[in-house]
C-alpha cells in the first residue's frame, strides 16, 4: 500500500519542516552552497505539488548529481572521509526530495533523515544538540504519520501530537535500553571528523604557539578528584616533552617515542582522579607526574608521557593514579640522556658564555638551577603574551635584551642554559592549573592554561621539575593566566562575549558554573557511558553481576514498562460490559437451566411473560427482575447493580436448585 | 507447502474466529507483525546502532534506542487501532454473473476513533476508512460474480498500519455473508410453449391478473405497478384506481428449460433473459425447470423467485 502514488499535502509540509530541522545542525560544517541547494530543491518540490513544475527528468537528475559531486570535491577536496561523506549524505537527503513521487520515496527520505540526525551527533554531541535533535526526529515521525491513508493525516496538528506522544511514551523504554544495552568496542575503524578546528598542544613548540593557545577558552579536559583537590600550584599536567632544539623551535625527539616505560619508583601518597579529555586529535594523554593508568587507556613512553594507540578523537574518560613524589630515573646514565644535552652547533654565544660562567661558579647542579631561577626572579623580566619579536639568536635576545615573554620563552631559555652548562634538561609541555568548580569537586582545564616548564636530570636524583615562569609571574601559577596578564595584554580580548571574561560578575559566574556542571555530568554520565563506565555503574547497582542477570533485568523491566503503557492506552476497565447486561445474561442462563430460553430477537418483556407462564410459581420473582431491568435500562431509572442482584438472587432461591438441564 | 497448509490454517482460523454476522476484534482475533516498511526500518536501526558502536557515540546509541522504543510503543498503538472494533454484516442485493456483488460491512467503534482501517480481499486493493468515535462507518466491498449460485466470499481481511505504517495488525473475519448470483442474461430466440398441453381448448378463462385483457378498475393496493394507475380517474377525484387486466389462461406463457437447446448454463442464461423481459413487459409467465415448476404469475416477487430458482438450479442436487 505504501507504493500508492501521491504524497498528502500535510505529509509533504512536515517533510519539508523536518528537512530544515535535520539540516540546521549540519550548517556549521556544510559548505554554504548546500543551503542554496536545499532552497532550490524545496522550492521545486513545492511547485511540483502545485502542478506548476514537473519532476526532473533523467538528464536533470544526472546533472544535479554531477554538480553536487563537483561541489563537494571543490569545497572538501575529496569524496572520501567522514566530512565529505556527511556532505554527500545531506546532499542525497536534499535531492531525494526532487524525485519523491510515491509514498515509498517519502519513506526513503524519512529514513535518510534519521541517518542525517545520527551523523550530526558525530560532529556535535552537547546537551543542547541532543535536546535539539528531538525536534527533527519528532518532525520525521510526524511526516511518517502523515503518510497514512487517514482523514487524521489531513489535518496538520493531530499527526504532530501523535508523534510527540509516541516519542514521550518511548522515553522510559529508551532510558532502560540506554543503561542496560551492553556496550562493545568498535567493530571496525571508521573515518572520523577531521580535527582541523581543534586547538591544542602540538609536538613542536615555538613560543608564539602557546601565545596562540592562550587566546582560546576551549576546554582541554576536566579532572575530578576522589579526595581533596590539590592546590593549583601543584597541578602540572604533563602532556609531552620537547627535547630537540634547532635554535628557534623545540620539538619532540625520536627517542621520546620509544614505547618503553622508564624506570621509576613510587614515593609519598598517591592521588586518584578521573580525566575526561576533549578530542585533541593527538595521541597523548594528560596526567600529573608520575601517572599510572590501566593498560587499555594507554602506555607510558620513554619520557613519562602517556600515549594511546589511536588519536583522541572523541571525548575520552580515563582513570589515573599519580605519585607526585616519585623518583624518576635515578639510576646512573639512563639510556638516551644524551638527547637532553643536545644543542645547536652554534648560535646564542652570550647565553653559552653565561652558562659556562655559572658552571664555574656552581659546580652542583641544584645550586646552578637555583641560581638561574634566582636570576629570573631578580632581573626585571616581564610576563606578557605580546613580547617583542626576537632576533636570530633568540635565546640571547630574550635573556639579555627584551626580557619580555611568557612560559615558553622562560622554559626554552632555561633549558638552553642548563644544557649549555652540562646539565641534562628538557622542556615539558602541558597545562598548568585549571578552574575549580566548587560544587562538582572537579577542575576544568582550558586551552589558555597551556604551559611549558623545565625538568633537569642529575645522577642519583633523577628528573626534577622546575618552573621559571613561577619566578617571574607567581600569580600565573597560583591564580591563573588572567591574574598574570597586564592591562595591555588583555585576557581573551578577542572574545568579548566569553563568559570567562566576566568572572567578577557573581551571578553570571554562578550561571556559568552551573552550566559547566551540567555539561560535566553530561560528559561523564551520558557521553562517557561506554564499556567500562557501564560495567562500573551496573556493578554498583547489583553488586556482582553477569550478563545473564542483566538480560533478565532488561527484559523484565521492559515488559513491566510496556505493560503499564498498555494499561494506560487500552484502558481495559472501560471495556467491561455494563452491569445491567451482565445481570440479564445471568438471568437468561438461570432460566435456561429451567428450560426457558430466550429466542433470538425476543425482548425482555415478552421473554418475561413467557417465562412466567412456563414457571407460574416463580412468576412474581421473574416479573420483579424484568421490571427492575426495564426501569434501569430503558426508563432512565437510576442504575443500581445491587437492586438487580437482589432480584436475581430472589429468583434463584425461588427456583428449585439445578446445575444444568 | 503453502497449499498443503492452507486447509489446516483455515480450520484453525474457523475455530479461533468462528463465522458470525457480528465480530468484535479482540486479542484472540488480532495478529500483529512488522510490515515490510517496518523491516526496512529495523535494518536502518541496525545501521544506526553500528554507527553508535563504531564511533562509541552515546547519542547515536540513544537515538537508536529511542526509535526502537517508538517501534515497540507503536505495537500497542497499532493493536489499539483495531482492538474493540466491531464488524457487522450488512445486506447485499443479488446480482447477475459478470456484475460485481456488493457486500456491505458496518464498522462500529464503541469507544475511540480509529484511523485507516482497511478492509478487503487480498490480492485486490483494500478499502480504507476511518471510524469516528462512538460511531460507525459503512463500507461497500465488491467482488466479481463469476458463477451463479450463492457467492460466499473468502474470509475478509481487516488490517491497520496506523500510526506509523511500521507494523500491520490484521484479522481474518467471516461475517457469514452471501450474495445470490443469478445467471448472466443471454438474448436469444425463445420457443414458446404456451400452456401445458391443453392448447386445443380455445375458451378463454380469466385466470388471475394478467396483462392481456382489460377487466375494469379496482382499488390500488400497495405493490401494484404504477403504470397501471388510472390517472384520469385520480384527477376526477375518484381516488387511486388501478386498471385491472385479466390474463388469458389459454395463452399462459411457459418458460421451459427442456424445450431449449445448448448446454444447461446457456439455457439458464436464456431463461434468465426472458424472465427479465416478461417482467419488464408485465407479462405473466411460468417457469419449468427439471424437478421444479413455478406457476405462472407476474410481478417482482415472481421474478425474484424465478431468478432464484435459476441461480440455484442444480445446486442442491
Amino acid at each position: 500500500m505504501s507504493s500508492l502514488p501521491g504524497i498528502p499535502r500535510i505529509a509533504l509540509t512536515w517533510l519539508l519542516v523536518a528537512q530544515v530541522l535535520v539540516i540546521v545542525p549540519h550548517l556549521v560544517h556544510l559548505p554554504l552552497w548546500m543551503i542554496a541547494l536545499w532552497l532550490g530543491a524545496a522550492g521545486w518540490r513545492v511547485q511540483i505539488f502545485r502542478m506548476r513544475a514537473r519532476y526532473p527528468n533523467g538528464w536533470a537528475k544526472g546533472g544535479l548529481v554531477l554538480l553536487v559531486l563537483a561541489g563537494i570535491l571543490l569545497s572538501r577536496g575529496t569524496l572520501v572521509g567522514l566530512d565529505a561523506a556527511s556532505v554527500l549524505l545531506i546532499a542525497t537527503f536534499t535531492l531525494k526530495l526532487l524525485e519523491m513521487r510515491t509514498r515509498r520515496d517519502a519513506l526513503v527520505l524519512i529514513f535518510l533523515g534519521f541517518f542525517c540526525v545520527v551523523t550530526a551527533y558525530l560532529f556535535e554531541d552537547g546537551i543542547l544538540a541532543a535536546l535539539y535533535s528531538l525536534l527533527p526526529v519528532t518532525a520525521l515521525l510526524t511526516a511518517l504519520v502523515g503518510l497514512q491513508h487517514s482523514g487524521f493525516a489531513e489535518r496538520p496538528w493531530p499527526p504532530l501530537r501523535l508523534a510527540g506522544g509516541l516519542v514521550l511514551q518511548a522515553v522510559p523504554l529508551m532510558l532502560l535500553l540506554f543503561v542496560f544495552f551492553p556496550r562493545m568496542g568498535p567493530l571496525w575503524s571508521l573515518p572520523l571528523p577531521n580535527d582541523k578546528g581543534v586547538t591544542g598542544l602540538s609536538d613542536s613548540m615555538e613560543p608564539a604557539d602557546i601565545a596562540e593557545l592562550s587566546r582560546s577558552s576551549a576546554l582541554a579536559f576536566r579532572a575530578s578528584f576522589e579526595s581533596e583537590v590539590p592546590p593549583r600550584g601543584q597541578l602540572y599536567w604533563r602532556a609531552l616533552t620537547l627535547e630537540r632544539f634547532d635554535g628557534r623551535r623545540w620539538s619532540q625527539s625520536g627517542y621520546a617515542d620509544v614505547p618503553v616505560a622508564p624506570q621509576w619508583s613510587k614515593a609519598g601518597a598517591p592521588l586518584d582522579y578521573n580525566i575526561i579529555m576533549q578530542p585533541s586529535g593527538k595521541r597523548w594523554l594528560y596526567a600529573l607526574d608520575v601517572g599510572e593508568m590501566a593498560q587499555d587507556s594507554g602506555r607510558m613512553m620513554n619520557d613519562f608521557r602517556w600515549q594511546r594507540l589511536r588519536p583522541v578523537d572523541r571525548p575520552l574518560l580515563y582513570q589515573v593514579r599519580s605519585w607526585p613524589e616519585a623518583v624518576r630515573q635515578a639510576q646512573a646514565e639512563p639510556p638516551g640522556i644524551r638527547q637532553a644535552l643536545q644543542l645547536p652547533q652554534q648560535g646564542d654565544p652570550r647565553s653559552r658564555a653565561w652558562a659556562a660562567e655559572l658552571k664555574a661558579q656552581y659546580p652542583q647542579s641544584d645550586a646552578l638551577v637555583a641560581a638561574v631561577l634566582q636570576h629570573f626572579n631578580r632581573e626585571p623580566y616581564v610576563y606578557t603574551l605580546r613580547p617583542q619579536p626576537l632576533g636570530s639568536d633568540s635565546v640571547d635576545d630574550f635573556l639579555f635584551n627584551t626580557r619580555r615573554g611568557f612560559c615558553a620563552h622562560y622554559a626554552g631559555a632555561m633549558t638552553f642554559v642548563l644544557r649549555a652548562a652540562g646539565i641534562p634538561a628538557r622542556v615539558v609541555a602541558g597545562y598548568q592549573g585549571g578552574e575549580l568548580n566548587p560544587s562538582g569537586n572537579y577542575i576544568q582545564v582550558r586551552q589558555f592554561d597551556a604551559h611549558a616548564w623545565v625538568e633537569y636530570w642529575q645522577p642519583g636524583q633523577g628528573w626534577r621539575s622546575v618552573d621559571p615562569t613561577f619566578q617571574v609571574a607567581p600569580e600565573r601559577i597560583e591564580q591563573g593566566l588572567e591574574e598574570a596578564l597586564t592591562e595591555e595584554d588583555g585576557f581573551l580580548d578577542d572574545q568579548p562575549f566569553s563568559p570567562l571574561r566576566y568572572r567578577e560578575l557573581a551571578w553570571l559566574n554562578q550561571l556559568r558554573m552551573s552550566w559547566e556542571n551540567l555539561n560535566y555530568g553530561w560528559q561523564r554520565w551520558v557521553l562517557g557511558y561506554q564499556g567500562e563506565q557501564q560495567l562500573k555503574l551496573l556493578q554498583n547497582w547489583f553488586g556482582s553481576f553477569d550478563w545473564q542477570r542483566l538480560a533478565l533485568v532488561l527484559v523484565g523491566t521492559g515488559a513491566l514498562l510496556i505493560g503499564l503503557l498498555a494499561l494506560c492506552l487500552l484502558k481495559p476497565w472501560q471495556q467491561r460490559p455494563d452491569p445491567q447486561r451482565q445481570a440479564f445474561r445471568k438471568y437468561e442462563r438461570l432460566l435456561a437451566r429451567h428450560d426457558v430460553r430466550r429466542e433470538a430477537g425476543e425482548g425482555a418483556r415478552s421473554f418475561a411473560l413467557r417465562a412466567a407462564q412456563q414457571l407460574p410459581e416463580q412468576a412474581a420473582q421473574i416479573e420483579t427482575f424484568a421490571r427492575c431491568f426495564e426501569q434501569q435500562r430503558y426508563a432512565g431509572g437510576p442504575a443500581s447493580r445491587d437492586a438487580l442482584r437482589k432480584a436475581l438472587s430472589d429468583l434463584r432461591s425461588a427456583l428449585p436448585w439445578r446445575l444444568s438441564r | 507447502m503453502r497449499a498443503a497448509l492452507k486447509p489446516l490454517w483455515r480450520r484453525w482460523l474457523a475455530k479461533r474466529i468462528p463465522p458470525a454476522a457480528s465480530v468484535r476484534l479482540n486479542q484472540r482475533r488480532i495478529f500483529i507483525l512488522p510490515s515490510r516498511v517496518g523491516a526496512v526500518f529495523a535494518v536502518a536501526l541496525l545501521l544506526m546502532l553500528l554507527v553508535g558502536i563504531n564511533y562509541q557515540n552515546s547519542l547515536a546509541y540513544g537515538l537508536t534506542f529511542l526509535l526502537v522504543s517508538v517501534f515497540v510503543v507503536t505495537i500497542l498503538h497499532t493493536y489499539r487501532n483495531l482492538a474493540g472494533l466491531v464488524l457487522k454484516a450488512g445486506g447485499g442485493g443479488a446480482v447477475f454473473v459478470g456484475e460485481h456483488a456488493r457486500f456491505r460491512v458496518r464498522l462500529e467503534s464503541p469507544e475511540r476513533e480509529r484511523q485507516a482501517v482497511a478492509l478487503g480481499w487480498p490480492p485486490s486493493d483494500l478499502v480504507v476508512r476511518d471510524v469516528p468515535r462512538q460511531g460507525q462507518t459503512e463500507v461497500d466491498l465488491s467482488q466479481p460474480a463469476v458463477r451463479r449460485g450463492w457467492l460466499r466470499p473468502e474470509r475478509l481481511r481487516v488490517e491497520s498500519r496506523f500510526p506509523l505504517g511500521l507494523l500491520v495488525a490484521w484479522s481474518w473475519v467471516d461475517l457469514d455473508q452471501a450474495v445470490l448470483v443469478y445467471p448472466r442474461p443471454l438474448e436469444g430466440e425463445l420457443p414458446l410453449s404456451a400452456g401445458l398441453g391443453d392448447e386445443e381448448e380455445e375458451g378463454m378463462r380469466a385466470r388471475g391478473q394478467g396483462a392481456d385483457d382489460f377487466q375494469g378498475l379496482r382499488e390500488y393496493q400497495p405493490g401494484d405497478s404504477k403504470r397501471r394507475l388510472d390517472w384520469k380517474a385520480y384527477s376526477r377525484g375518484q381516488g387511486l384506481l388501478v386498471k385491472d387486466f385479466a390474463m388469458l389462461s389459454g395463452r399462459d406463457l411457459w418458460l421451459d428449460f427442456d424445450s431449449l437447446g445448448g448446454d444447461s448454463e446457456q439455457r439458464l442464461s436464456l431463461l434468465c433473459h426472458w424472465v427479465l423481459q416478461f417482467t419488464e413487459r408485465q407479462q405473466a409467465f411460468g417457469l419449468q425447470l427439471p424437478g421444479q415448476v413455478i406457476a405462472p404469475d407476474y410481478g417482482e416477487g415472481h421474478r425474484d423467485a424465478c431468478l432464484r430458482a435459476l441461480a440455484l438450479f442444480g445446486a442442491r442436487a
